[in-house]
């Protein structure tokens, strides 16, 4: 399969990026970058979180002013003061965090700032339904954004960009949110709109998608391109050297560290939704052992983020009982089950894990309000803290100019790095990690990779939620799936693939001797 | 090629079940309060409930509350939490006595619009350009509309009135009814017949005694609906305050959009006080006047979950429990206590078949305790009957606030880049 015969050389580039630099106070973001993306094409940009592969779409869409450099589009030279002027050029943009108002439309969304083409009545719902298929959205443009998931949102953003007429199209990091099969049904819907004559810029650190999508690849490494590639003929290792400047690290854990001593015992949790209309968790049972890593895979939305926030006691579970080493926590609150040995690193480290206008010292102090050393009897211990923290940012190479800092002022890896350094102080027999690597840089993703294994090695026990499907399958010892609040699977890291995992995931069904259904028969729902 | 994408007939899923529309909601909820009024009335002997002049009372007194409704809804709706809605109602207090007493009525409604969008400015400067907490400014904008309007008027009043806090009396709009009409809803109130007496009752008041400000109020509902809702401004304007980071990414204006709709805000609040100003009861500007009309009008959105339709609703409601307070004192209060006991009684059945037993409890509770005040008192002490319209704030907010909706991006200060 070769999609290379719609992209035609002689016609002038659909962009050329000539020399960008963009500096932010304290830092340069994009460096002398040069990219050049041919007409028709889909291109992709490499580079590792930070790299400075946003900064520079910003600038392309004109969300951002570069400093210095040019920008042609279609052979003419452009300046972008807003985002209206570059859909005006004809690009547009498909940001990762889907930029959709929840409470709107579908309809109200996609024609948002565009009301002058069709209006925002009939003639518009007439066009959106007409686009609808090119994307492969499948919904009335009357229904509520909230109501549609990831991937029809996705598909949502792909329309607004089209409904404006746009003919290069950057998708930011498009898969990040998508379960494998999902991402199929994409790269089937950008080969056929490229057919169709759009230009694609896609923009990822995922080498193997970027091979099996991209005609051309450029890298971008600390700010600056660092070269274009052949996606046909170059290996992903050598993609991944150029995009890191050495191996890209693995989760892969060695030998079983498992023991047979039980640390958290779940049995029937049930939740309802707070109307009580349906269950959230249904009847989830669930053992981890001392020095064993479980997995929990699933496509979000499906009960993951409750299933910990109800064994935290952060959600007041409706039946069933929780056990951590013998000790009920069924009845106690968060702080008492933070006592019992529980360490939690929260899926989204700004809403639950920091408070991010806090020193870092600070930041060590919560959830061990109660305990040495950050606390002396009813007294906090400052000093305590201020010590401990010093200890966390050395052993977990936490970059940070001081422990006064606010939390915010650090990278989303090294505030990672903060949560998990502490979460593993204090000794816990249980870690659960939800998302412990998301949205943080292969380096910091690599510390917390050995520091969970480490731990592991000395006996705690880790439940361990994430949507990366490599991080899953390479650091679990044991994977359940989860699906609709049930644990609908089990699944073996050794044999078991992302793709087997992903039909697991959205209930096609295995289609692998590695996934196991432990489910009884869905009502009438497969 | 993997697939070839043409434009094929697309046909889309099928809408939703849409549940019941919102006109019909409202047209249930009046019938229902309708007849909820008219059963008390005939139980309690209080033929004031629905009487003509309690209407009328209450439609005078129900038009601040919901101008400065409207201004909470603009504001709200592109994401500026305005609770200066209260000082931007005092500013257009004395910005419509000045002119009124002056030039006229007429001249009262610009001034007071002018002054009241002159403190949604400032709102806006703060709020919007300089990213000030709302509430923060929003307190400021109160204390600022109290204390500006003071000064102002010992300077320019007090000569003239001989009173500081009073401004000379100003002209009223002429008043139009339609005669007719109601003298025949007249002869029908006069019947004592169950319902049809008490229907006949608030249309006369609705048809007696319409000055212009009401009729421009009335219609200012439907047209902020369809400006809101219905054209392409409004839609910008309220996908500004559900997440206005989409929007700027679209070329919305985010920050002229929020300006746009904190201005008409101010001007919504003003237009309320100039309703105060002008109401046949004080035709002056009075110190204190306003008496929280503002944050009421807040209420009265949060109760309508920011749509104009339901805030019409509960500025109904609030100026009705005022017009009753007022008209009536504290005897009738006492029997509207009655009706809430009613009402309760519609709840705790409604609870029980959808099998919440602890909302169903809890309601059977209430209207006991409320049943044992209605047997036991014979008025409610008047000190206390003043308050009738902020308690029943208190209450209406404390049970419908459960399932609203809020704008998403209510209240957050907005950063570009």
């Amino acid at each position: 399969m070769s999609s290379s015969t719609s992209v035609r050389t002689d016609d002038p580039p659909a962009v050329v990026l000539t020399g960008i630099t963009k500096r932010f106070p304290g830092v340069v973001a994009n460096s002398d970058v040069h990219l050049t993306v041919r007409r028709g094409e889909v291109h992709a940009l490499c580079g590792e979180n930070g790299a400075g592969k946003s900064t520079l779409m910003k600038i392309l869409y004109g969300m951002q002013a570069a400093d210095e450099g040019t920008i042609e589009v279609n052979g003419e030279q452009v300046r972008f003061r807003t985002p209206s002027d570059a859909i005006k050029a004809g690009i547009g943009m498909v940001h990762q965090h889907f930029m959709l108002a929840d409470n709107l439309t579908v309809q109200e969304n996609v024609v948002l700032g565009a009301e002058a083409l069709h209006g925002i009545g009939q003639k518009a719902r007439k066009r959106i339904i007409e686009l609808s298929g090119s994307t492969g959205l499948n919904v009335d443009p009357g229904v509520l954004v909230e109501q549609l998931g990831v991937a029809d949102r996705q598909r949502v953003e792909i329309l607004k960009v089209l409904y404006r007429g746009a003919k290069v199209i950057i998708l930011d990091e498009p898969t990040a949110v998508l379960v494998p099969q999902e991402v199929n049904e994409l790269f089937d819907t950008v080969r056929g709109m490229q057919q169709q004559g759009y230009t694609f810029l896609f923009i990822s650190h995922k080498l193997d998608e970027v091979r099996a999508i991209a005609d051309s690849v450029t890298v971008i490494r600390r700010g600056t391109t660092v070269g274009s590639a052949d996606p046909k003929t170059v290996s992903s290792r050598q993609l991944a050297e150029m995009m890191v400047g050495s191996e890209l690290p693995s989760p892969e854990t060695r030998e079983s560290t498992v023991t047979d001593k039980v640390v958290l015992d779940v049995k029937g949790l049930k939740l309802m939704t707070p109307d009580g209309s349906r269950p959230i968790l249904d009847d989830v049972d669930l053992v981890v052992r001392s020095g064993e890593v479980v997995g929990i895979a699933g496509v979000e939305g499906n009960g993951q983020t409750e299933l910990v926030e109800t064994i935290m006691g952060m959600r007041k579970a409706g039946s069933g009982t929780i056990t951590l080493q013998d000790k009920d926590l069924t009845k106690l609150g968060t702080l008492a089950r933070r006592e019992a040995g529980i360490g939690y690193v929260p899926e989204d480290r700004h809403r639950h894990g920091l408070l991010l206008t806090q020193p870092l010292w600070y930041n060590r102090i919560l959830g061990y309000q109660t305990r040495k050393p950050t606390a002396n009897g009813i007294w906090l211990d400052p000093d305590g803290a201020k010590r401990d923290t010093e200890r966390i940012v050395s052993e977990f190479d936490v970059r940070t100019p001081g422990i006064d800092v606010p939390a915010a002022a650090l990278s989303g890896g090294n505030q990672q790095k903060l949560v998990v350094g502490r979460e593993l102080s204090g000794n816990p027999v249980l870690l659960i990690a939800s998302h412990p690597t998301r949205g943080v840089d292969v380096g910091a993703q690599a510390l917390i990779w050995d520091e969970i294994k480490r731990a592991r090695a000395a006996g705690l026990a880790v439940l361990l939620v994430s949507a990366d499907l490599d991080e899953l399958i390479g650091l679990s010892d044991t994977i359940k799936v989860m699906l609709r609040g049930r644990l609908v699977a089990d699944a073996d890291p050794n044999t078991v693939t992302p793709e087997d995992l992903g039909s697991a995931m959205t209930g096609a069904g295995s289609t692998s001797a590695a996934v196991q259904e432990t489910a009884v028969v869905e009502e009438g729902e497969n | 090629m993997i697939t070839t994408l043409e434009e094929k007939p697309h046909v889309p899923a099928a809408p939703r079940k849409r549940k019941v529309p919102g006109w019909a909601v409202g047209v249930l909820g009046v019938a229902g309060a309708i007849v909820l009024l008219s059963v008390t009335s005939y139980q309690t002997g209080f033929l004031q409930l629905t009487s003509s002049g309690t209407t009328q009372t209450a439609v005078r007194l129900a038009l601040p509350i919901l101008l400065a409704g409207l201004g909470g809804l603009w504001s709200e709706r592109a994401g500026v939490v305005n609770i200066g809605l209260e000082g931007m109602m005092i500013m257009g207090t004395w910005g419509a006595a000045w002119a009124g007493y002056q030039w006229g009525p007429w001249a009262a409604v610009i001034a007071a619009v002018v002054f009241g969008a002159l403190g949604g400015l400032l709102h806006a400067i703060a709020t919007v350009s300089f990213g000030v907490n709302h509430i923060v400014s929003g307190v400021a904008i109160n204390l600022l509309g109290a204390g500006l309007t003071k000064y102002l008027s010992t300077l320019i009043f007090q000569p003239l009135s001989h009173n500081p806090r009073q401004s000379p009396p100003v002209q009223p709009f002429e008043t139009y009814s339609a005669a007719g009409l109601a003298d025949w809803l007249g002869e029908l109130e006069q019947g004592q017949r169950l319902i049809i007496s008490d229907v006949a009752g608030i249309l006369r008041g609705l048809v007696t005694g319409v000055s212009p400000l009401t009729m421009l109020t009335i219609l200012l509902v439907p047209l902020s609906y369809y400006l809101l809702w219905r054209t392409r401004f409004g839609l910008r304007l309220r996908s500004v305050g559900e997440n206005p980071h989409a929007a700027d990414s679209l070329g919305v204006k985010v920050y002229f959009h929020k300006y746009v709709a904190v201005i008409v805000s101010g001007a919504l609040a003003g237009l309320g006080g100039a309703a105060l100003v002008l109401n046949a009861g004080q035709l002056s500007y009075l110190e204190g006047q306003t008496g929280g009309r503002g944050f009421i009008g807040l209420a009265a959105m949060i109760f309508g979950n920011w749509r104009p339709g339901g805030l019409l609703g509960g500025a109904a409601l609030f100026g009705y429990a005022d017009g009753l307070q007022l008209r009536s004192g504290g005897e009738t209060v006492l029997a509207l206590v009655y009706g809430v006991v009613l009402l309760l009684g519609v709840i705790v059945v409604w609870q029980l078949i959808r099998r919440r037993w602890f909302s169903a409890a809890a309601a059977i509770v209430v209207a006991v305790v409320l049943y044992l005040l209605y047997i036991s008192l014979d008025e409610i002490p008047s000190e206390f009957v003043a308050y009738a319209p902020h308690m029943v704030t208190l209450a209406v907010l404390a049970v419908a606030s459960q399932r609203l909706r809020m704008p998403a991006a209510d209240g957050v200060v907005y950063r570009r880049g």
